[in-house]
């Protein structure tokens, strides 16, 4: 019986994590570009704090979570657009303000502290049959919408002016971006934790662009790679009882670390 | 002649600051337009809000018959910034960028990536093709950026000093090349440009600007004294004064025809 409810846990982690691996990877290529890392930390920030006021107030967290990073997503967006404000500028003031909002609100709820634990690491052995229906929908879509829209969306990136004068909608692009990163990065948080959510989201494609120049070779590189690392993780942390989140981000930067110091390395030689 | 940019009693201000006044000017199918003026005197913004980034204060703009914003929509108008904002990698390569022309294309993807080819042969950026955008040099991004332009079939194109970067050789046989794509496809082009001299032959109007349209017209008559003058204040008249002056070269040249 144990055994059985074992294997539905991990099975889930296996495909939730790879699920995780697909989404974020690709989303990462357009962080990288767009130098988005801030808005990523910005947004996960933010939806510690809505998941914090659905807890507090009884609500269902995730769309507490969804909500509040979304309008976190927006404001930032539009600051950014509209503002004099750098945007790494006004997404430390947004994140640090809806962090300790959210902190705040938590220690208002109690017996929370294990649940903040969960928060920043995760429990990836914990996702559900309903979390996985949900990513596989969420990512499904994403990657349909991606795919469809592609060149438009790499055209914004690439020059915003230009790609508007051009005739793309680029504000309708923008905005979709930054709601599909912000989805997707409630969703990670709440099944794995704000730290590997951050590290799925940026080191994948930062990681590829160290051997690829091309996008279509890194969002394969990227894809492949998060994936080997989330299996590899799983598989060790269960065998040797580790706690699956830490030992991802572990093998994460272990392995871009590594590779950063071998290439500077050579490099002097 | 159809009139594809008409700009009526435009004023624009940016933060409280007035930057142009009186704007009027009318531009047709097939016309060369050379905006010329000091540095800071408001020709950026002008074809900023010809395209729909800047709103007017006073007056308006007709692009294509329509509000910029709409008149942007079909993908019918170049536009090549003076200072574009980039990411430090593109992570496209510079057939991609051009490719980004063909987004309103009805065209297969084959037949897309054919044109874009030949497009780049006419920039001479056809060696570079899959090189990475952000690894070529400056005057090879112009025409890169150049090929993405033409790759739009525009009716009306707006360069801002597209010929920075572009070596000195190389500018004559640009303004040539701008000329024939004009001939062949009957395109309007509206231009950005510091040196008068050497688009005079080019151009079948200029516009001198400084806040106000100090001068509308063809290039003999812009050659004057007064003109210039009220266009750079004092500065220009050392300038059409001194024969030895070696960077004004051109203006001498022109000035006497
Ligand atoms: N966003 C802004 N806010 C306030 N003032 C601005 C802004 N952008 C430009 N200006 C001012 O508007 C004036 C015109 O600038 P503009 O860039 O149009 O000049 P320009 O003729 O293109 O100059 P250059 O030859 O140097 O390119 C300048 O005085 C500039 O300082
Ligand atoms: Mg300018």
């Amino acid at each position: 019986m144990i055994d059985l409810l074992e294997i539905s846990f991990i099975k889930n982690a296996i495909v939730g994590g790879l699920l995780l691996a697909v989404l974020l990877s690709v989303l990462s290529l357009f962080i990288v570009v767009k130098n988005w890392s801030f808005i990523n930390v910005g947004i996960s920030h933010a939806a510690f704090g809505g998941l914090a006021i659905g807890f507090y107030l009884g609500l269902n967290p995730t769309i507490t979570g969804l909500i509040f990073s979304i309008v976190v997503g927006f404001l930032i967006g539009y600051i950014s657009k509209h503002g004099k404000l750098h945007e790494d500028v006004s997404i430390g003031i947004l994140f640090s303000f809806s962090m300790a909002f959210g902190v705040l609100i938590i220690s208002l709820v109690p017996n929370y502290s294990s649940d903040l634990f969960t928060f920043l690491f995760g429990n990836i052995l914990t996702i559900t049959n309903t979390d996985v229906y949900m990513l596989t929908a969420f990512t499904f879509f994403t990657l349909l919408f991606l795919y469809l829209f592609f060149q438009k969306i790499m055209f914004c990136c690439f020059d915003e002016d230009v790609a508007y004068s051009a005739g793309v909608n680029t504000s309708f692009y923008y905005y979709t971006l930054i709601t599909l990163i912000a989805i997707a990065t409630v969703l990670s948080v709440k099944l794995v934790g704000v730290i590997l959510a951050s590290a799925m989201m940026i080191l994948p494609a930062a990681f590829a662009s160290q051997f690829f120049w091309h996008y279509k070779k890194i969002i394969l590189f990227s894809v492949v790679f998060s994936c080997i690392i989330v299996l590899t993780g799983i598989y060790i942390s269960y065998i040797y009882d580790l706690p699956a989140g830490a030992f991802i981000v572990f093998l994460y930067s272990f392995v871009f670390g590594g590779v950063l110091l071998f290439k500077s390395l050579i490099k002097r030689h | 002649m159809e009139k594809v940019l008409e700009v009526k009693n435009l004023e624009v201000a940016l933060n409280g600051k007035e930057i142009l006044k009186d704007i009027n000017l009318d531009i047709f199918e097939r016309e060369i337009v050379a905006i010329v003026g000091p540095n800071g005197g408001g020709k950026t913004t002008l074809l900023k809000t010809c395209l729909g980034f800047i709103k007017p204060k006073k007056g308006y703009v007709r692009l294509l018959g329509k509000n910029p914003k709409e008149a942007v929509r079909i993908g019918k108008v170049g536009y090549l910034p003076q200072k574009p904002v980039l990411p430090t990698k593109t992570y496209l390569s510079a057939l991609d960028v051009v490719l980004f022309g063909f987004i309103h294309s009805k065209l297969s993807k084959k037949e897309k990536i054919k044109k874009a080819l030949d497009i780049l042969k006419i920039v001479g950026m056809e060696k570079h093709a899959y090189r990475h955008y952000s690894d070529l040099s400056g005057g090879q991004q112009q025409r890169v950026s150049i090929g993405r332009v033409i790759a739009q079939e525009p009716k009306i194109i707006f360069l801002d000093e597209p010929s920075t970067g572009i070596d000195v050789v190389a500018q004559e046989s640009f303004y040539d090349f701008l000329k024939k794509i004009r001939d062949e496809k009957g395109i309007s082009i509206v231009m950005v440009t510091h040196d008068v001299g050497t688009v005079a032959e080019f151009v079948d109007k200029v516009i001198g600007l400084n806040k106000y349209m100090h001068y509308l017209g063809d290039i003999k008559g812009f050659f004057q004294k007064d003109i210039l003058e009220k266009l750079y204040g004092t500065e220009v008249k050392l300038l059409v004064h001194s024969p030895e002056c070696v960077s004004c070269e051109h203006f001498h040249m022109d000035f006497k025809r």
